[in-house]
């Protein structure tokens, strides 16, 4: 009680020695504080819906790492009024359950309440391995088959949470990557015992999951490539482990590069319609019944970069895409191209995928992909 | 051992900003009787770091003197600024400006010119060369590990009109006229916003910056916005055009280092300074670029 006192006294005499300067730097803070500017007030409003022309078009958007809400928000509303019923997100498992069991939903309820709000259908990519899952000194796409249980048990926390929201499931993401999986030798084999466990675990949380394998990067690598393995040979790899009973639809990511989207498929192309290799793959192993789903996909119009177009070509070509498959594609239920926009600019090639800048101008691609689906005029 | 060169004197003097402060150190810091050591030590403690960062022995700088070679990194794939002409030579502005560099450090270009665009900034990060001048746009977020020096070309988006049109002065100009832009391009976004400020301004798609400059060459549009390279080259290939006004955008092309070779930066911009002032670089762009 003494040491209160003498504490109590301590302080008294400390304010009355320096009070007018205690009293200038709570002013200080005062001014500080009220110079802030005020909290944006956010809206859902009521519920949107999506009129397009085609029902296939979509975008990945990239609202992982945006912080505010109103952003969010205005990011989904101009998806909606460029007439795109699809998107793809990322919602990184490490973000979500940081620690065992332990889960923030804060974040994701925030983009899947404004997607939903839209009139948005999502589909989740789910990957991004929390450190507590892994060995030290891994990357965040490192896991190893021990943890294949969690994950799936993250899978369904995930659908369990957003049961009657999100149904679709991306599991991991271009696994035929080395550094997209943990910087080891690519494995079908492995890929194939994680779709296995985590496939009845999803069905299990919701019985309407659609859990999508695959997301396969398109690349020509040879086998025994430390990059990687292309594509093709991946899903072979994958049907050859057993795969075709643990995913409901395969993911694919179908860059254009330098070719306009009717260019004709080959082995050794990588083109918008090599899409039709990989569906061949599929039917040639019995999976003809199951759809496909673009999660990534379109064109880049960088000046220096040699795989981009030019800008007026990429506008064509994203049009030309989005109805090429509508026409042609009866299996395919979405193209989702990447990405809408970016939180901030990165000042390099990355920049000449959007549709979106930054700060919300719509780019030409935009206007003309909003006239396409019947929404000229919609966004100003 | 530095090699002496008479000539890097002239670059080491490029202004240092730290004397600028100077003058607040007394507002900062009240020099009483009892703050008097504590000054001294922070004046100290400045100096010593200031000693540490001029003579650090990992700069670049010493050893491409001591070396003799200064070796340049590209991406010999992006005429007119850096490729391989149809004899197999590496030509174009950016090898022109690393032989000048190099020849003002008093040393020799060596090119490692197959390097990808994408692994430009690796290459310096490997110690594969010294500085990189690949018509290299400056990347804000590259700056924890690399640094810049002052923009040789910018590459930004520009207005062009008919040469003897004299009431285009500026996009302001421009209601109840005809834009021609390349389709999807930044040009094309400028030209859109304006679109909603003026009152009948018409913008015309075009499949390239090249059609949309023919465009205003044959009459059928009253002006372009397009890339700043675009225009330089239609204007140096006789066609009856000049740009106006202002800069519409700014993508600055400029060296690339690694962050730590502050002596290198210095050199760089010095000798970029000098052929600014004597006519090199704009002689090198009206040779490349076909302007100044």
């Amino acid at each position: 009680m003494s040491v209160l006192h003498d504490l109590c006294g301590k302080i008294f005499r400390i304010g009355a020695t320096h009070g007018s300067l205690l009293l200038r730097l709570a002013l200080l803070l005062f001014i500080l504080w009220s110079l802030q500017p005020p909290r944006v007030l956010v809206v859902v409003g009521p519920p949107q819906e999506v009129r397009t022309t085609n029902p296939l078009v979509g975008v990945h958007t990239r609202l992982t790492d945006e912080v505010e809400e109103w952003k969010i928000q205005r990011t989904l509303q101009m998806v909606r009024e460029m007439g795109a019923p699809w998107i793809v997100e990322f919602f990184p498992w490490a973000y979500i359950e940081p620690r065992p069991g332990q889960f923030d939903w804060a974040h994701a309820d925030m983009v899947i309440r404004h997607a939903r709000a839209q009139g948005l259908t999502v589909i989740a990519r789910l990957g991004f391995v929390p450190e507590w899952a892994r060995p030290e000194d891994t990357t965040f796409n490192y896991i190893d088959p021990e943890f294949y249980d969690e994950f799936a048990a993250f899978v369904a926390a995930f659908l369990t949470h957003y049961r009657g929201e999100v149904n679709h499931v991306i599991i991991w993401n271009e696994p035929n990557l080395s550094l997209e999986w943990g910087y080891r030798p690519v494995d079908p084999a492995a890929y194939t015992e994680m779709l296995r466990v985590v496939y009845p675990a999803a069905h299990a949380a919701n019985p309407d999951a659609v859990v999508l394998a695959g997301a396969l990067a398109p690349t020509l690598e040879p086998p025994g490539s430390p990059a990687g393995l292309n594509d093709l040979d991946y899903l072979e790899g994958m049907y050859a482990a057993g795969a075709a009973p643990y995913f409901d639809a395969l993911a694919v990511h179908a860059y254009g590069t330098n070719f306009p989207p009717e260019a004709e498929p080959a082995p050794d192309v990588i083109n918008f319609r090599r899409t039709e290799l990989l569906r061949a793959i599929m039917e040639a192993h019995g999976d003809g019944h199951k759809p496909v789903y673009i999660t990534e996909g379109g064109w880049n119009d960088h000046p220096r970069w040699a795989r981009a177009v030019r800008p007026a070509q990429r506008v064509a070509y994203t049009i030309g895409a989005y109805e090429w498959a509508r026409q042609n594609w009866p299996w395919c239920r979405a193209v989702a191209f990447w990405a809408f926009r970016y939180p901030a600019p990165l000042h390099n090639f990355q920049d000449y995928s959007t549709f979106v800048t930054p700060d919300f101008h719509p780019k030409p691609i935009y206007l003309a992909v909003q006239e396409y689906t019947g929404n000229g005029g919609m966004t100003e | 051992m530095s090699r002496q060169n008479p000539r890097l004197s002239a670059f080491i003097r490029v202004p240092f900003s730290a004397p600028r402060f100077l003058p607040l150190a007394p507002r900062l810091l009240p020099l009483t009787p009892r703050s008097l050591p504590l000054a001294s030590c922070l004046l100290l403690l400045a100096s010593c770091l200031l000693l540490l960062s001029a003579c650090s022995p990992a700069d670049r700088l010493d050893r491409i003197l001591e070396t003799g070679v200064l070796r340049v990194g590209m991406d010999a794939s992006y005429p007119p600024f850096e490729y391989i002409d149809g004899e197999g030579n590496l030509v174009g502005l950016d090898v022109d400006l690393g032989r000048e560099l190099a020849a003002r450090l008093g040393v020799e270009a060596r090119f490692v010119a197959n390097l990808s665009y994408d692994g430009l900034y690796d290459a310096l990060t490997a110690d594969v060369v010294d500085v990189v001048i690949s018509a290299l746009y400056v990347d804000p977020t590259r700056m924890a590990d690399f640094a810049y020096s002052y923009s040789y070309f910018n590459a930004g988006q520009v207005l062009v009109v008919r040469t003897g049109t004299t009431d285009i002065r500026a996009m302001a100009d421009l209601a109840g006229r005809t834009l021609a832009v390349e389709w999807g391009s930044e040009g094309d976004v400028v030209a859109r916003q304006w679109a909603r400020r003026l009152a009948s301004l018409t913008v015309l798609p075009s499949g390239t910056a090249e059609e949309a400059l023919a465009r205003v060459a044959s009459g059928e549009a009253d002006a372009a916005v397009v890339d700043h390279l675009s225009a330089l080259q239609a204007i140096g290939k006789g066609m009856p055009l000049r740009t106006v006004g202002e800069m519409l955008t700014d993508e600055p092309y400029a060296i690339a280092v690694r962050r730590e070779d502050g002596a290198l930066l210095r050199a760089v911009n010095g000798a970029l300074t000098a052929m600014e002032e004597d006519g090199t670089l704009p002689r090198l762009r009206q040779s490349w670029l076909g302007g100044p």
